[in-house]
C-alpha cells in the first residue's frame, strides 16, 4: 500500500458498482427473459398494421328467394398516397384530378393539405365515384402519380318503391348508436342499418369484418417482410328471406297510388306480412349518391317519407265496431237489443250524429255493424258496456300495445282510460266520451297493423300471431336455412267460438248488404269487410279505412287480411272513398294471380279508365 | 536503446484485462453502429461505422499518450487547462452549433466536437490537484465547498447550453473524487440529501399534474408562492432557534436539527427556482415520462417505449445480428448514439447485455484496483474521478435504454457513435493505465 486511500471507501465504491450492475442485470433479465413475450407483442403491434376487409352485408329477398331486393355493389373511392406523388407534382395532380372527378380544385386541395404530403398513408379524395370517372383516371394513370382507387361494397337496392319501408337503409354509425352498441362489437367506422329490416336485423346482416395485416416501418411504409400476424378472413352477413310477396307488394303499391296512407296484407294463420306499403316512400340508393342531398331533402319533406304509416296510430273509426260487437256478444247484453236510429241522438248537452243523417231505423247488432250505425253503438257503449269493459276488449284485441313486429319505430296506439284522461287533460270522463270511443273516435288510436291483428283475432277465433316480415335467415354460401322465424302467439282469448262465427257473418253482411255493398267488384274471391271513416276535424276529408279478409268462408290458413288506410291529409279525392277500391284491385290480383295491368284489364274499373283504355 | 526499453517496460506493465474489455466494447460498438445503418429494406444507408473506426484509431493515440505521459506533470497545468476549457464552454454557449436543442458543438472546419466532454477530464485534473494540495484540510467544510465550486462552474455552463445529461455527469465525478479523497461523510450526505430532495420537490408538481391527475394538498404548497414562503419562514425560524440553542447549550442535538431543516429549506428554494426559471418544459416532461411513458407515448414517451420494447423483445439470445425489427424498421430513435444499447440487446439478447455489463465491470473493478496501486494521492483522486465518470455513463445510458433512468442524452462510452465521448473515455483509460504503470516508481 503506497498511498493513504481508505480501503473501506474503496470497498464501498465496489459494493455500489456491483449492486447497481446486478440490479440492472436483474431488471434486464426480467425484461428480456421473463417478460419477453410481452415486449415481443408490443414490438409486433407497433410494426403491424391491419386493413379492414369489409364483410359483405347479407342480401334480402322476398318470400320467393329468387331475385334479391337488395344486394351489394362495388363503390369506388379515389385515394392518393402522398409519398408517391412527389413534391413538384402536386399542382398538376390537383388540376388533373379536379378535371377527372369534375370537382373544384379547392376541394382536392383541401383533402391534400401540406401536413399530409409526406405521409405514406392513403388519403381518400372522394368516395362513391362513378365507374366512368374511374375509367378516365385509369386511362391517365401515368400522369397521376400516387393515385389509386379502392373498392368497397355498398348497398344496392334493386327494387325501388314502397319496399324501402320494409328494407330500410344503411348509413354510418352515429356517436349515440355507437355508445349503445359498443358491446355488440361495432366500431366507429361501421355502417349500420338505420331503418326497416336493415336496422332490426343489423347484427345478422352485417357479418364480421376481416383483417389483412402488413408489416410496416415507422413511417407506415409497407415492408416486404413476412407478416407478423395472421390475416382474419371476413365472415359474410346472413341473407334474409322476407315474408313479403313482391307481387302483392307491387300490386298494393300500385293500387294505393299516390295517396298518403298504407296497405297491410297479413296472413292471419302465421302472422306473416305479405305486403306492407306506406306512401310516400323513399329511394335508399339516392342516399349513396354524393351529388344529391337526398337524405336532407327527405328529412325536410312535410309528407314524412321516412315514416312507415302502417305502424302509426290513427283513430280506428268504425273498424272499432268489430271489437264493440264482439263485446256485445260476449257480455250480458240482451241478444235482441235494438236501437231506433233517427240519424242523431241528444245526450248531455249536445247531439251525437250517425254518419247517415236520414237514420237507419230500428237496427239490431247485425244491422248496426253492417251499416255502421253510430247510434246503436253509442247506446251499446254507454248503457250496456261502459268504458272499462270497452277498454278491456280493446286491450284483448291488442290495442294500446306494440305488436312487436320486426320493424323499428312502431307506435303502440292508445287506449284512453278515465284515469289517464284525468291525469293528462285534467277533465273528468263523461258518458259522451264513452260514446265517442264506442264508434272508434275520441282518443283511441290504433295502427293499421293492430287493425289487421284485430281481424286475425276474429279469423283465428281468439288467437293472434305476432306479425313479422322476416321468414328465414339463410346462409349466403350454402343457401341453407339457418333459422326460420316461427309463428309466435301474441294474443289469446277464451271467447265463445259462436261469437267469432257471428262477427264473421256480420262482416260478410257489410259486403252483401251493408256499407260496402257496391264497392267490391272482383269475382276472384268473396270477402268480408268493415269500412271506417275517421273524423279528424276536416269538413270534407276523412281517414278512410277498409279492413277486410278473404275468402270469407275459408280456413284461416287460406285467408288473407287486408287493411287499407288512406289519410285525411290527402287532397280531396275524386274517387273517394279509395280504400275499398284499392282493396278490390288487390284481392283480384292476389286470388286471380294477376299483376296490376291484368287486374285493370279484368275489372276495367271506371275510376282508372285512363290506365286500361 | 533506453527509449525502447521504456516502451517495452510500458507494454509489460499494461493492464491487459482492462484494455481487452475496452477493445471488445469498441468492437461491439462498430458492429452495432453498422447494424443501425441498415434500413428497413436491408440496405446500408450510413457510413457511420467507418467514421467510428477512424475515431477509434485516432483515439488509440490519445490512449497511448496518456498511458505514457506522467499526469503528475499535468498537475501544474491543471488551472490553465481548466480555465481554457471554461472559456471554450462560454464561447460554445454563445457561438456553438445547436444539436438537439443544445448549443454544445464547436466546429473547426468540418471537424466538430463537444467541449463539454473534454472539460470532464480537465475538471477531474483540477479538482484532484486542489484536493491533493489541501489533503490535510480535506475534512473541512471550506475545502468541500471550494471543491464543489470547481465542479459547479462547468456544470452550470453545460446546464445552460442546455445539456442536462452531460452536466449531470459532473455530480458522480465530484462524489467519487471527494469520497475517495477522504472528505467528511456528513458533508457528502448533506449534499446527497439536498440533491435528492431538490429533485423530489422539483418533480412533485409535474407528478401531480400528469401522473396523479388530481389535486394533492402538499403539492399545492409547492405551487403557491405565499404558502411556500410561509413554510420556508417557519423552518428558518426553527433553524434560528436551533442555532441559538446550539451555541447556548452546546448540544449535538441542535446541530442535527439545523442539518435536517436547512436541507429542506434549501431544496425547497432551489426546486422552486429550478421549476420556475431554470428547467424547460421538455426537461420536466422527460422526467415525467420516465415515471410513466404512457403520459405522452408519441412524443416524449416515444423513446422510452421504443427502447424498452426493442430491449425486451430481444429475449435471451436476441433476434440475431442485423435481424432486429424495432431498430431496422426505424422505430428506435438515435440508434447509433444514445440508444445503441437497445439495438445491441435486441439483436444479441440478454447474453449481449451480460457481455456489455461484464466488460464494464472489469474496466471499473480494474480501475479501482489501480487506485490501490497508485503511487500518489493525486493519481488516486484522478482515477476515482475517471471511475466515477465511466460508471455514471454506463448506468445512466443503459438505465435509460431499459427504463430505469430518465432520458438524458449521454452516450455509452466505447459503444456509442461519436468522437468526443470516445476520446474522453480513451483518455480516461489512458490515465488509469498510466497510473498503473507508474505504480512501482516512487
Amino acid at each position: 500500500m503506497k498511498n493513504s486511500v481508505s480501503k473501506l471507501r474503496l470497498y464501498i465504491v465496489v459494493a455500489v458498482i456491483a449492486s447497481i450492475f446486478i440490479f440492472n442485470l436483474i431488471h434486464l433479465y426480467r425484461m428480456q427473459v421473463v417478460n419477453q413475450n410481452l415486449y415481443q407483442k408490443k414490438a409486433t403491434a407497433v410494426s403491424s398494421r391491419s386493413n379492414i376487409i369489409v364483410a359483405p352485408r347479407g342480401e334480402i329477398y322476398d318470400r320467393n328467394y329468387d331475385i334479391p331486393y337488395v344486394d351489394n355493389r362495388e363503390s369506388f373511392s379515389v385515394v392518393v398516397n402522398p409519398a408517391f406523388v412527389g413534391k413538384d407534382n402536386y399542382e398538376s395532380l390537383i388540376i388533373k384530378l379536379s378535371q377527372f372527378l369534375e370537382v373544384e380544385e379547392s376541394y382536392i386541395e383541401q383533402k391534400l393539405p401540406y401536413s399530409v404530403r409526406n405521409s405514406f398513408n392513403n388519403v381518400e379524395i372522394m368516395s362513391a365515384v362513378s365507374y366512368d370517372k374511374i375509367v378516365k383516371i385509369a386511362e391517365n394513370i401515368e400522369f397521376l402519380p400516387g393515385v389509386t382507387w379502392e373498392t368497397i361494397p355498398i348497398r344496392n337496392y334493386l327494387f325501388d318503391g314502397s319496399i324501402s319501408h320494409i328494407l330500410g337503409y344503411v348509413g354510418n354509425i352515429s356517436q349515440s348508436e355507437f355508445q349503445v352498441l359498443y358491446n355488440e362489437g361495432y366500431t366507429l367506422n361501421d355502417n349500420i342499418g338505420k331503418n326497416g329490416v336493415e336496422k332490426q336485423y343489423d347484427i345478422i346482416l352485417k357479418g364480421k369484418n376481416g383483417l389483412k395485416y402488413k408489416t410496416v416501418d415507422v413511417q407506415g411504409r409497407k415492408l416486404d417482410k413476412e407478416n407478423l400476424e395472421k390475416d382474419v378472413p371476413p365472415v359474410a352477413g346472413k341473407n334474409l328471406m322476407l315474408t313479403i310477396d313482391r307481387n302483392i307488394q307491387t300490386l298494393a303499391e300500385k293500387a294505393l297510388g299516390n295517396r298518403k296512407g298504407s296497405v297491410t296484407v297479413l296472413k292471419p294463420s302465421t302472422g306473416e306480412i305479405l305486403a306492407m306499403v306506406s306512401y310516400p316512400w323513399y329511394e335508399p340508393n339516392e342516399f349513396y349518391d354524393n351529388s344529391k342531398n337526398a337524405f336532407g331533402e327527405i328529412l325536410l319533406d312535410d309528407n314524412k317519407p321516412l315514416l312507415n304509416r302502417a305502424l302509426q296510430g290513427y283513430a280506428p273509426a268504425s273498424t272499432f265496431k268489430i271489437i264493440m260487437s264482439t263485446a256485445a256478444l260476449e257480455e250480458q247484453v240482451p241478444t235482441d237489443l235494438t236501437v231506433d236510429c233517427t240519424g242523431r241522438v241528444f245526450y248531455g248537452d249536445r247531439y251525437f250524429g250517425c254518419w247517415n243523417p236520414a237514420g237507419h231505423g230500428v237496427v239490431d247488432l247485425q244491422a248496426a255493424l253492417e251499416n255502421s250505425c253510430n247510434i246503436f253503438y253509442y247506446t251499446l257503449g254507454r248503457d250496456y258496456l261502459g268504458i272499462d269493459k270497452i277498454n278491456t276488449y280493446a286491450r284483448a284485441f291488442g290495442f294500446g300495445e306494440k305488436t312487436g313486429i320486426d320493424l323499428p319505430n312502431e307506435a303502440s296506439g292508445q287506449v284512453p282510460t278515465p284515469e289517464w284522461v284525468k291525469k293528462k287533460y285534467d277533465t273528468w270522463w263523461t258518458n259522451g266520451d264513452t260514446m265517442n270511443v264506442s264508434i272508434g273516435q275520441g282518443q283511441t288510436l290504433a295502427t293499421p297493423i293492430q287493425i289487421a291483428n284485430e281481424l286475425a283475432f276474429i279469423l283465428n277465433e281468439g288467437v293472434v300471431y305476432k306479425p313479422h316480415v322476416v321468414k328465414e335467415i339463410i346462409d349466403p354460401l350454402t343457401g341453407k336455412t339457418l333459422e326460420t322465424i316461427s309463428r309466435e302467439v301474441l294474443l289469446k282469448s277464451t271467447y265463445k267460438p259462436e261469437t267469432f262465427v257471428e262477427i264473421k257473418k256480420y262482416m260478410r253482411g257489410v259486403i252483401t248488404d251493408g256499407t260496402a255493398k257496391n264497392a267490391i267488384s272482383t269475382r276472384a274471391v268473396e270477402i268480408a269487410a268493415k269500412t271506417g271513416t275517421g273524423e279528424v276535424g276536416l269538413k270534407d276529408r276523412f281517414h278512410d279505412w277498409f279492413v277486410s279478409y278473404g275468402p270469407y268462408d275459408a280456413a284461416p290458413e287460406d285467408q288473407v287480411v287486408m287493411v287499407v288506410m288512406i289519410e285525411a291529409s290527402n287532397e280531396l279525392d275524386r274517387w273517394r272513398p279509395w280504400a275499398p277500391k284499392a282493396s278490390d284491385l288487390i284481392y283480384q290480383g292476389i286470388f286471380a294471380n294477376q299483376n296490376f295491368d291484368e287486374v285493370l284489364k279484368t275489372l276495367r274499373p271506371y275510376y282508372l279508365r285512363e290506365l286500361w283504355q | 536503446m533506453r527509449r525502447r526499453l521504456e516502451l517495452g517496460k510500458t507494454l509489460s506493465r499494461i493492464d491487459f484485462l482492462m484494455l481487452i474489455s475496452v477493445f471488445f466494447l469498441m468492437f461491439l460498438g462498430v458492429a452495432f453502429i453498422y447494424s443501425s445503418g441498415i434500413s428497413s429494406t436491408g440496405i446500408n444507408v450510413s457510413n457511420e461505422y467507418q467514421k467510428q473506426l477512424i475515431r477509434i484509431i485516432s483515439g488509440l493515440f490519445i490512449l497511448l499518450f496518456f498511458s505514457i505521459y506522467d499526469i503528475e506533470k499535468i498537475k501544474n497545468f491543471a488551472i490553465p487547462i481548466y480555465l481554457t476549457l471554461l472559456a471554450i464552454l462560454i464561447y460554445t454557449r454563445i457561438n456553438g452549433s445547436t444539436v438537439n436543442g443544445a448549443k454544445s458543438w464547436l466546429y473547426i472546419g468540418s471537424f466538430g466536437f463537444q467541449p463539454s466532454e473534454f472539460t470532464k477530464i480537465a475538471t477531474i485534473l483540477l479538482l484532484a490537484k486542489y484536493l491533493d494540495d489541501n489533503k490535510k484540510e480535506i475534512y473541512r467544510l471550506k475545502v468541500f465547498i471550494i471543491s464543489f465550486g470547481i465542479i459547479a462552474l462547468p456544470f452550470s455552463l453545460i446546464l445552460i447550453q442546455p445539456d442536462m445529461g452531460t452536466a449531470s455527469v459532473y455530480i458522480p465525478i465530484f462524489i467519487a473524487m471527494i469520497f475517495i479523497g477522504g472528505c467528511n461523510i456528513k458533508h457528502l450526505i448533506y449534499l446527497l440529501l439536498l440533491g435528492g430532495l431538490t429533485l423530489f420537490f422539483t418533480m412533485l408538481p409535474g407528478w401531480e399534474e400528469f401522473i396523479l391527475q388530481s389535486k394533492n394538498p402538499f403539492v399545492t404548497i409547492l405551487n403557491n408562492k405565499n404558502l411556500l414562503l410561509y413554510l420556508i419562514g417557519s423552518f428558518s425560524f426553527s433553524i434560528l432557534l436551533s442555532i441559538i440553542g446550539y451555541f447556548y447549550f452546546k448540544k449535538e442535538y441542535f446541530y442535527w436539527v439545523i442539518y435536517a431543516f436547512s436541507i429542506i429549506i434549501v431544496s425547497l428554494v432551489i426546486s422552486y427556482i429550478a421549476r420556475t426559471y431554470v428547467l424547460k418544459e421538455y426537461q420536466i416532461m422527460r422526467l415525467i415520462v420516465f415515471m410513466n411513458p404512457q403520459v405522452d407515448p408519441l412524443n416524449f414517451g416515444w423513446n422510452i417505449i421504443q427502447a424498452t420494447t426493442a430491449v425486451g423483445s430481444g429475449g435471451l439470445m436476441g433476434k440475431g445480428f442485423l435481424q432486429g425489427t424495432q431498430s431496422h424498421y426505424q422505430f428506435l430513435p438515435e440508434q447509433s448514439t444514445d440508444f445503441i444499447f437497445s439495438i445491441l440487446s435486441e439483436e444479441l439478447g440478454f447474453i449481449g447485455a451480460i457481455l456489455v455489463f461484464g466488460s464494464f465491470f472489469i474496466i471499473l473493478i480494474r480501475g479501482i484496483l489501480i487506485l490501490t496501486y497508485a503511487k500518489d494521492n493525486f493519481s488516486v483522486i484522478v482515477g476515482a474521478g475517471i471511475v466515477g465518470m465511466i460508471f455514471f455513463h454506463v448506468v445512466q445510458n443503459i438505465g435509460m435504454n431499459i427504463g430505469l433512468m430518465p432520458i438524458t442524452g449521454i452516450p455509452l462510452f466505447f459503444l456509442s457513435y461519436g468522437g468526443s465521448s470516445l476520446w474522453t473515455a480513451l483518455a480516461g483509460i489512458g490515465i488509469l493505465q498510466g497510473i498503473y504503470q507508474r505504480r512501482y516508481r516512487n
